[in-house]
């Protein structure tokens, strides 16, 4: 019994999957229309699309933007979170500025950072950069203001300086929720990738999913949403198991991310 | 904390947006960038002002606000009782839970073609497309929130002689409050961020398309606008949103 649970909950994610698929299917038959093909119409359609150079370039110069926006902005995110969430004076400092630049939407700042930079990669990064420090910053400042005091106390007393503190005390204990915060940044930055090249039309993955929809090619529009959607859920299962192997000691807290925009 | 202390916040919270208008003001005015690609800050406030007072732009604010309350409802509703629903039934929970797995990461933006295709350039994909990102962070908000419940309030509402159906309304469901408004402000966040973003994409009104259109025909001072006008929306319902929070959770120890 136990293990036929266990091999339920272990495939409980492919289940749903299929039963999604499952209900597209039964939901295409019901309304029979063109622009609404099958799974299994869209999904031949996604061979074609990978094994089509150029598409694939696309696909992953949006990665690469990705991958970059991401990393640069994790870099900022903690140490500015962390710093916030260790002295009154920084945290009062940039609070309000967040909270004012919290319901823009990121990727509606395209349009004014493409009169700036124009509509090549370093506009998108920036905009993707944008779109996650925020959701870092707050986790990483939620993290580092919930540490113990004793335990800095005693790190002090121990005669560790405030930069080692920081590194060996701080950075650790809030490491949990940090990982939380970039785990939301992560979908945030598909998330935005998608939105700002479906703003600027030019390369991309969004561009193929907006031309397509554009030309009427409804199996392409429905293939890049799988595509698009796999992309998510694989990176998050991917970032998942380095979380879990990062924070093994910790509970878990929310195992499902948060996930933003 | 005392007066003075939060004196002290607020200016300092202040000092950066204050630095930011005078750095855009100083960019603008001494030429490095031309006007047509950053006009000055005055300029833009006073262009809020005057469209504020203008019809198209009001209704344009009511369009968005009317997309950004429908999604969001509908939201909070199917959130708060799936949420309740899978906490306190273990067979709803073995359904759910995977689906929300798969659905959570999945960048709804992405489904917004297939949504247009599916209701139309109307009212009815944007508020889906709202409700659909809105939905997760409430769902799993409730749902932590119902399942963190302490058990010996359920006990003791139990001894005390309430029957088992009402236990969810009358014990589960407030305990979970201050968790779901949490979800809640996420949602809301998040809401602002996607009617914005749907309006962009296709419209004929609402503040994403007033941005789409000047950006069409350059107009940088129009761009500013509806972009400091969402911020500001933004902050007001948040506001409204905290002084809901901090009614409903009159009796709680720690807000």
């Amino acid at each position: 019994m136990m293990s036929g649970r266990a091999l339920v909950s272990r495939f409980a994610a492919l289940l749903a999957c299929v039963g999604l698929l499952l209900i597209w299917q039964f939901a295409a038959l019901m309304l029979d229309t063109d622009s609404f093909p099958t799974p299994w119409e869209a999904i031949r359609a996604i061979p074609s699309i990978l094994g089509d150079k150029e598409s694939l370039i696309n696909i992953l110069a949006s990665l690469r933007r990705m991958a970059i926006g991401f990393g640069v902005a994790v870099a900022v995110s903690i140490p500015l979170g962390l710093m916030m969430g260790r002295s009154r004076a920084v945290a009062s400092f940039f609070n309000p500025l967040l909270m004012v630049t919290y319901p823009v939407p990121k990727a509606a700042l395209m349009p004014i950072i493409m009169l700036w930079l124009g509509v090549g990669d370093l506009a998108k990064m920036l905009v993707i950069f944008l779109g996650v420090s925020l959701p870092v910053i707050f986790h990483s400042f939620e993290g580092a203001k919930a540490i113990e005091e004793k335990m800095l106390w005693s790190g002090a007393a121990m005669g560790l300086s405030a930069a080692q503190r920081m590194l060996r005390i701080v950075l650790p204990a809030a490491l949990p929720e940090i990982l939380t915060g970039c785990r939301t940044g992560l979908v945030l930055a598909l998330i935005t990738m998608v939105t700002s090249e479906m703003i600027a039309r030019q390369s991309g993955a969004g561009n193929i999913l907006f031309n397509a929809m554009d030309m009427g090619q409804y199996d392409t529009v429905y293939a890049m949403i799988i595509i698009i959607g796999a992309m998510g859920i694989g990176l998050d299962a991917a970032f998942e198991r380095l979380r879990a192997r990062l924070v093994k000691w910790s509970e878990p807290g929310f195992d499902i991310p948060l996930s933003f925009a | 904390m005392s007066a003075r202390a939060v004196w002290t916040d607020i200016l300092l919270g202040i000092v950066p947006i204050a630095l930011l208008v005078g750095l855009w003001q100083a960019i603008a005015s001494f030429g490095y960038a031309p006007p047509a690609l950053l006009p000055p800050p005055g300029v833009v406030f006073m262009r809020l002002a005057h469209q504020l007072t203008t019809g198209t732009f009001q209704g344009d604010i009511a369009a968005t606000l009317f997309r950004l309350f429908a999604g969001f409802s509908i939201a909070v509703i199917l959130g708060v009782s799936i949420g309740l629903a899978a906490a306190a039934s273990p067979g709803i929970n073995a359904v759910v839970r995977p689906i929300v797995r798969v659905l959570a990461p999945l960048p709804k933006v992405a489904l917004y073609p297939a949504l247009l295709l599916l209701l139309g350039f109307g009212h009815e994909s944007k508020i889906t497309l709202v409700a659909a990102d809105a939905l997760f962070p409430i769902l799993l908000a409730t749902y932590y929130g119902a399942t963190m419940v302490e058990q010996k309030l359920i006990w003791s509402a139990m001894a005390a002689g309430t029957p088992r159906r009402q236990i969810l309304f009358k014990v589960v469901l407030p305990a979970a409050v201050p968790s779901i408004l949490t979800g809640c402000r996420i949602g809301l966040v998040i809401s602002c961020i996607v009617v914005f973003l749907a309006e962009m994409i296709t419209s004929t009104d609402g503040l994403g398309h007033e941005l789409v259109a000047a950006a069409r025909t350059f107009r940088a001072v129009d761009m500013f606008v509806p972009l400091i006008t969402i911020s500001l929306l933004g902050l007001i319902l948040n506001g409204l949103l905290q002084g809901l929070r901090s009614y409903l959770l009159r009796g709680f120890p720690e807000v």
